[in-house]
């Protein structure tokens, strides 16, 4: 083996008392692609964050292609040919495509003459290289995010980029816009460069990495050929343990139907003649491509964006849903796919943001009873197993696993009937999706209606007593939930096979 | 993310105590600088009880308004019509009293009840309009000034307020001046709402998260608005107060206050940004300026310093500048540190 193109060795980091790194080895050869997986806080994110110079480690050594390098910053970072890419592009939204390269790409005075046709001819060259159709002339904001994403690579390439990180590229993609991204980290393969993947979607592990390297607790658990390994064999290294299923069975038998949508329409947001039910204690989940109106649809089941047209019934009677406070009265709660925006409040405690939906049950008389508060936090942190220092903790300070625990947390405490969670285990580790889906489970058996909404395909499969499929703002099929992958998908591409409406 | 998250949580713990040194640190120069024996043998200027309760009774009225802009601060908020409504407040208790012939408390009544009104006005281009509480508020308050001089033509100026009511701002009750106890009054109720009632909870979530709030099922546009009607409220109570102190209601009341009250607000560790801060920070940075203000005047008697009132504004705002800086430095030294060295070349 040549020497390889980033060598890391015997890294360590902490932050105050925490120990994020205690001792990683990993090394990246040129023209291969490798997977670095582990649970929320096993490490990655500090990791990358020293690779790219954005942290410093207390100890261990870099190597990049031969060479030590020490006490390295961002712009060293880049100089060496280390590029990132985010989950969240980091572009410019108003500034356009080729403007957005050029700030990233273009040296020299600020007082320079702009070359107009040289500055769009390179943004061209270097989207044609990745395969990619997106004009340099157009705006940032009107890209779609994985249109956004293949102009930071664009930015990476262009910048001579030898060594690639790639954070979760793919969590809010979807299907076809994955196979684009997939195409595009071969082609890099192919051109030499080195490309570190994140993903916890093992699926794409298997189709398009070479080597995977576990991180645990901080430390390298073991570095892979992909080919030895089997889907239980890594998720027994990340969370060391072996789980034998991922899906936990269904226990539940779905009692009376709970929930009536008869027709259900929203102009403002998109959604039109939805018609649907869900029984007590029944997992309707409800799949489909990004842009389907799934969120859009239990915006307006939630009362954020009211329906316009149709009947919204809640055992036998019939609910007029004019805002989220009502639909709370009515025992309806959502948990909302954007965790960090709309989900926590990552700068309150875990008790203020578990007891944010509650206030006039817990504390009637609105004067703020603190026992009463800390003790409910307690319970729910007991209960869900949230790691965290205390009920006094800042949410920002959990990982994403835990931040969804008390998002779900808030919600429970509201003693609902019906729950609709949307994409529940997106950016959240193994080891806390299989904890949420046995509490999806849990609940379902004790006769809370649950619409679950997941662009996981599997997860849709593997936890629905039926499944809705959405397309184009309306409801297209509800299949049985032991329905395979591909009619699932031909429903949610606008080609339903005949289902039972 | 986490340690930062808990920094800046120890930091404002630390804000407080800090500026508690800080105004600790002031009273007692003043107190040794500003007070001295005239050549009668009295004791004269900042040491004097007279002058403590000079300096309360001065700082009663921006107080208040401080106290109005607490709760809209934290919900990420802001309200600079305050300073200009407690002079529209002013001229119609004035008028209300002299012109209309009410008795005073009712004037009074009513008086906190159009402030009330007029916050309502700032509440409602704010939650139903959905305007920036910055232009809204910048509008009213060329409104609410604009409306008290074209009631008084710019000129009329209500005097002769029966002794009963001057007692309100002149005189003392139970050893303290009277209007003290109606600050303290109104700095516990604003106090209480913000720091132990659901009310407060909701105004940081709203000053955190405004969308977040929606989500979880708060009434945001309800509590927004609550905000400024009080803000209304308080400032209208602060017109009494200054009415009674001045003997006097005149159109150009309060002018500029709004902007001290902000500085107070600032000073006392609340982000401009929503979401964090305290009522005893407020209390704190209201006090911090209050005692340098009168603590300046006091100067010349000693040093013969005449331009020493005039560099409070001075004063002011490097007190505020430094408590602002204060208190990012421990963060940004402690990143310091925390880099290696650079490697030799």
């Amino acid at each position: 083996m040549s020497s390889p193109l980033l060598a890391l060795s015997q890294l360590t980091k902490s932050f105050g008392g925490a120990r994020a790194l205690r001792g990683v080895n990993f090394d990246l050869q040129a023209g291969e692609v490798h997977a670095l997986l582990g649970e929320n806080g096993a490490g990655k994110s500090t990791l990358i964050k020293i690779v790219t110079g954005a942290h410093q480690p207390d100890g261990g050594t870099i190597t990049v292609a031969g060479q030590i390098v020490a006490g390295l910053t961002p712009a060293a970072a880049h100089a060496l040919g280390i590029a990132c890419i985010y989950q969240q592009p980091a572009l410019f939204p108003d500034l356009t495509v080729a403007e957005n390269i050029a700030l990233r790409l273009e040296a020299g005075s600020a007082l320079r003459r702009v070359d107009w046709p040289a500055r769009r001819a390179r943004a061209h060259d270097l989207l044609a290289r990745i395969g990619a159709s997106i004009a340099p002339t157009a705006e940032v904001r009107t890209l779609s995010m994985p249109e956004q994403q293949l102009v930071e690579i664009a930015c990476a390439l262009g910048a001579g980029a030898r060594i690639v990180i790639m954070d979760e590229p793919t969590a809010s993609l979807t299907h076809q816009e994955q196979h684009l991204l997939y195409a595009v980290v071969r082609d890099l393969r192919a051109h030499g460069v080195g490309v570190i993947y994140i993903s916890h979607r093992l699926e794409e592990i298997f189709m398009l990495a070479d080597r995977v390297t576990v991180l645990r607790d901080g430390q390298s658990v073991g570095t892979h050929p992909v080919d030895t390994l089997t889907e239980a064999a890594l998720i027994r290294l990340m969370v060391g343990r072996e789980m034998t299923q991922i899906y936990p069975p269904a226990e539940s038998v779905p009692g009376d139907t709970l929930l009536t949508v008869c027709d259900v329409g929203c102009a403002a947001s998109g959604v039109h003649h939805v018609s649907f039910d869900v029984r007590a204690g029944e997992i309707f989940g409800l799949g489909g491509l990004v842009g389907a109106g799934r969120t859009e649809l239990a915006r307006v089941l939630f009362g954020l964006t009211p329906a316009d047209s149709g009947e919204i019934t809640l055992a036998g009677r019939r609910l007029s849903l004019g805002s989220p406070q009502e639909a709370i009265a009515h025992g309806l709660a959502y948990v909302p796919e954007d965790r960090r925006r709309h989900g926590v409040v990552l700068d309150l405690p875990i008790a203020h943001n578990v007891t944010m939906a509650i206030h006039r049950p817990l504390f009637p008389t609105t004067w703020l009873r603190f026992g009463a508060e800390r003790s409910l936090a307690l319970e729910f942190i007991r209960d869900l197993a949230v790691k965290c220092a205390g009920p006094a903790a800042p949410v920002g300070s959990l990982s994403g696993g835990n931040q969804q625990k008390v998002a779900l947390a808030r919600w429970l405490a509201t003693k609902p009937r019906l729950l609709i969670l949307d994409e529940p285990t997106q950016g959240v580790d193994v080891g806390a999706k299989g904890e949420i889906h046995r509490l999806i489970r849990r609940l379902a058996k004790e006769g809370l209606a649950v619409i679950l909404i997941s662009s996981d395909l599997p997860e849709v499969l593997g936890m629905s007593d039926r499944i809705g499929v959405m397309a184009g703002g309306t409801l297209t099929a509800i299949l049985p939930g032991h329905s395979d992958a591909h009619t699932v998908m031909a429903a949610a591409l606008g080609t339903p096979e005949k289902g039972a409406a | 993310m986490n340690t930062a998250k808990r920094d800046w949580q120890a930091l404002l713990t630390r804000h407080e105590m800090l500026l508690l040194y800080v105004l600790i640190a002031e009273w007692l120069f003043f107190y040794f600088a500003g007070t001295t024996t005239n050549r009668r043998g009295v004791v004269v200027g900042f040491g004097t009880l007279d002058r403590q309760f000079d300096i309360l009774r001065h700082s009663c009225e921006i107080g208040l308004l401080a106290l109005a802009l607490t709760p809209v601060i934290i919900t990420a908020g802001i309200d600079l019509s305050v300073g200009s409504l407690l002079g529209l407040c002013a001229i119609l208790f004035g008028q209300l009293w002299h012109d209309g012939g009410l008795p005073i408390p009712v004037a009074a009544g009513l008086t906190l009840a159009l402030g009330a009104l007029a916050g309502g006005l700032n509440a409602a281009l704010i939650t139903a309009l959905r305007l920036p509480p910055l232009i809204v508020t910048l509008g009213t308050y060329s409104l609410f000034r604009g409306l008290a001089e074209a009631i008084t033509h710019g000129s009329i100026t209500y005097t002769d307020f029966p002794e009963t009511f001057l007692f309100v701002g002149q005189e003392r009750w139970l050893g303290l001046p009277t209007q003290a106890w109606i600050f303290f009054v109104v700095a516990l109720a604003v106090w209480l709402l913000v720091h132990r009632t659901t009310f407060g909870r909701t105004f940081r979530t709203i000053g955190l998260a405004p969308e977040g709030a929606r989500y979880a099922g708060l009434p945001v546009a309800r509590r927004l608005a609550l905000v400024y009607v009080l803000a209304g409220l308080i400032a209208a109570i602060a017109a009494i107060i200054y009415t009674a102190r001045l003997g006097q209601a005149k159109a150009d009341a309060g002018t500029g206050y709004e902007l001290f009250a902000i500085t107070a607000v600032v000073l006392g560790g609340i982000s401009i940004f929503g979401g964090t801060g305290s009522v005893h920070g407020t209390l704190l940075g209201v006090a911090a300026i209050a005692v340098l203000k009168n603590g300046l005047a006091c100067l010349p008697v000693v040093m013969g310093m005449n331009a020493a009132e005039e560099m409070s504004g001075l004063l002011t705002g490097a007190l505020l500048l430094l408590a602002l800086t204060a208190s990012v430095l421990p963060k940004i030294l402690s990143h310091v540190r925390s880099r290696p060295h650079a490697p030799a070349p």
